[in-house]
């Protein structure tokens, strides 16, 4: 079929089962967004009011619904302003595939208006980009996109289209199936390192299971309960793993890290087998790296080679999709149980409850805590939303105190720490799951980083609920200030605007609270709202998140208080 | 400890693969020492030979960070003896009368090396070497006034 190259654009993203796009048209894109019009009733077409807001959008929808997540943005300004939202998908391992305009293939190189050099630029921070300048390649081209950002270990691609490629003919066929000879993701396990594997866990005293996205990513929750389950392992998730296995499971001890629970860490250094999957020791995770896992011999299964024996030293490295090798192990392991182990789990549990918990989740005095928004939270919504989370310290005490129940659940920016992306991301997961609720939580500062998107959320009346837990301070920042540079509190304290009336301008409904006894009510009309709903919480202004591995420590060093 | 490695990159031929390949030795801030790249064997195929001195366990890590760039097919991390090696170089040195002439076309003949070009002021001799042949022949034509001094990278093949 004969068509022009923007037409063949969003014939490939028919094809490839493109639903929806998040972007914002400009002159070097002005073909595509041309085609888009009559392709409406095939794509939505969501009109973010930043390109990182995009970026961010189709971060979202991916990670809620496991499909590569679409963004468009025009030459220049329009591509550099997707980068942050690029490099988050990059650390995170989303697939998101973004389509930039360039300018005129004979432009190229001469400083033409709107150009910049976004091969260049995004080289370093995609698993794969493209320039096309020829109408023909379009379809070839995109057909890899897709499959290259969806398959192994997911992560986002760059096709940047110059324009006379738009308006250029073609021939159009739309590969079905694409090959690249170099590009082969190893899925399957070597049998050998699984038996090795399964020995190793079957001899082991104090096993201990850490597992990351990589579980989500692979769509095996299902594999990882039965394997710990068959086992009798306790384990730990880390910041993107939380939502893998549900909260209330017995064996699910908590959550890794700089800020997670207590046992988690501390237990870390006493387990003597470590089956580490689809998450990539961080150093959030590991603390300081040559006091970490002194006694364990570590199993770690990973799609991508290069994260093994990247941070610790491997044992077993088992190069492998998550799910495949997780049915396979779990048949090689004898059923078990540890009791004593997990009990020792249970009684950091108890320790850290009357130490933090307590009095975070369920204060009787005082101004209101993150912790106990959090945890009203998680019990109205039956632990059963989807909560997208911004940055900074109410997102460690939203991964701390909700307590997810289903997969998917928790969205967050864990690798590049990004502000601002808890608002369009929040948009993309309720596109990509209307039929659940999505509540985004932000802090006072991250949500003024994409503010602007609360104009694309109520142009597109989706239901999306926003909670400010407002502290008037870069509260993370503030707290490391507090602790490490002797309150010197430089430059963290914020003059807020109104949050309400800013809402009320973009059409949002919304609401303010700073008394306790305001909380659950307001809470229950946010949950019930059928609209976009803004709910601005004055919460403590110096409260500090605990337990706390200060940094370069180990995690055996961690601070309940 | 940091030792000479050489790491031989076969990938396809597009554009941007070696953006990607040096864009990782930066990260890890190893300093490539010499880079050749072309086409082989296999049409649409390149192998890029790359040597570094670097920390051999830095140099694992990126070696599997290499895998990553989808159009990488296979990289080789090797050591001098398992590899067969040469390097080009030109030098140009002054001729400041016939006898220095003769003197260095004699050096260059002892040396394993050709002269390819001569006018009356210099000759340029061409030297095929390891690094180590062509800095001794170097250092035997310093004193006549190096004019010009050039060498390619590394080629290599494996003796396996």
């Amino acid at each position: 079929m004969k068509m022009m190259g923007s037409q063949a654009v969003m014939e490939s993203l028919v094809q490839a089962g493109v639903k929806i796009v998040f972007g914002y048209p400009g002159g070097a894109i002005m073909p595509i967004y041309d085609a888009l019009y009559d392709y409406q009733d095939k794509i939505k077409h969501v009109l973010v009011r930043h390109e990182q807001g995009a970026a961010h959008a189709a971060e979202g929808y991916a990670r809620a619904c496991g499909k590569p997540g679409v963004c468009f943005a025009t030459s220049g300004p329009g591509a550099t302003n997707l980068v942050t939202g690029i490099a988050d998908a990059m650390l995170d391992s989303v697939p998101i595939v973004c389509i930039t305009g360039q300018v005129t293939s004979a432009l190229i190189g001469s400083d033409a208006f709107q150009e910049a050099d976004v091969i260049g630029v995004t080289t370093p921070i995609t698993k794969w980009n493209y320039q096309i300048i020829k109408a023909a390649e379009i379809p070839e081209v995109l057909a890899k996109a897709f499959h290259i950002a969806t398959t192994g270990r997911p992560g986002p691609v760059v096709i940047d289209i110059t324009k006379d490629a738009q308006f250029g003919r073609l021939d159009f066929f739309y590969p079905k199936k694409v090959t690249i000879a170099s590009y082969n993701p190893n899925l399957f396990p070597h049998p050998k390192q699984i038996e090795l594997a399964a020995e190793l866990l079957n001899n082991a005293k104090r096993p201990y299971v850490l597992f990351g996205h990589g579980v989500l990513i692979a769509k095996a929750e299902k594999e990882l309960r039965t394997l710990i389950e068959k086992g009798g392992l306790p384990a730990a998730a880390t910041l993107h793993g939380i939502s893998a296995l549900p909260a209330d499971h017995p064996l699910y001890v908590g959550f890794l890290g700089m800020h997670g629970n207590y046992g988690p860490n501390v237990l870390s250094n006493k387990a003597d087998v470590v089956l580490a999957v689809g998450m990539r020791f961080d150093d959030r995770v590991t603390g300081r790296l040559k006091d970490y896992l002194p006694r364990a011999k570590i199993i770690h299964i990973d799609i991508d080679p290069a994260e093994l024996n990247k941070n610790v030293k491997t044992y077993i490295p088992i190069v492998a999709d998550a799910k495949i090798a997780l049915q396979e192990l779990t048949q090689k392991i004898k059923k078990n149980h540890h009791r004593p182990w997990l009990a020792e789990f249970r009684k950091c549990d108890q320790l850290e409850m009357t130490k933090v918990i307590k009095n975070e989740s369920y204060p009787r005095a005082g101004q209101i805590k993150m912790a106990e928004v959090i945890t009203m939270l998680s019990e109205k919504t039956k632990g059963r939303a989807i909560i997208v989370v911004d940055v900074g310290q109410h997102q460690m005490v939203a991964a701390r105190y909700y307590k997810p129940v289903l997969a998917d659940s928790f969205i967050t920016s864990g690798g590049m720490g990004t502000m601002g992306f808890a608002l369009p991301a929040g948009m993309g997961a309720k596109f990509a799951a209307p039929e659940r609720e999505v509540i985004v939580v932000c802090g006072d500062g991250g949500f003024q980083m994409n503010i602007q998107e609360l104009a694309t959320i109520a142009q597109e009346q989706i239901p999306l609920k926003i909670i400010i837990l407002n502290n008037s301070y870069l509260g993370m920042v503030r707290q490391w200030q507090e602790l490490f540079f002797n309150k010197r509190y430089s430059s963290t304290r914020l003059q807020n605007p109104d949050f309400i009336q800013i809402a009320k301008g973009f059409y949002i409904k919304g609401e303010k609270v700073q008394d306790r006894s305001d909380l659950s009510l307001a809470l229950s009309r946010l949950i019930k709202a059928k609209t976009p709903y803004l709910l601005e919480i004055m919460v403590e202004k110096e409260g500090n998140v605990f337990p706390m591995v200060p940094s370069g420590a180990s995690v055996e060093e961690i601070r309940l208080e | 400890m940091k030792h000479l490695s050489t790491i031989t990159v076969f990938s396809q031929n597009t554009p941007g693969v070696l953006y990607r390949i040096a864009d990782l030795f930066l990260r890890r801030k190893i300093n490539i020492e010499s880079l050749t790249v072309s086409e082989i064997e296999l049409p649409g195929q390149s192998r890029f030979t790359i040597t570094v001195r670097a920390d051999g366990d830095l140099v694992e890590k990126v070696v599997k960070q290499l895998y990553r760039i989808i159009e990488v097919s296979k990289v080789v991390d090797s050591l001098d003896h398992e590899l067969i090696f040469k390097e080009l170089s030109f030098i140009k040195v002054h001729t400041k009368d016939a006898a220095a002439r003769h003197e260095l076309e004699r050096l260059a003949q002892m040396s394993g090396a050709k002269i390819t070009y001569v006018t009356g002021r210099f000759l340029v001799i061409e030297k095929a070497g390891t690094e180590e042949e062509i800095n001794n022949i170097y250092q035997l034509l310093k004193p006549y006034g190096i004019k010009e001094f050039v060498r390619s990278g590394r080629i290599a093949v494996f003796k396996e």
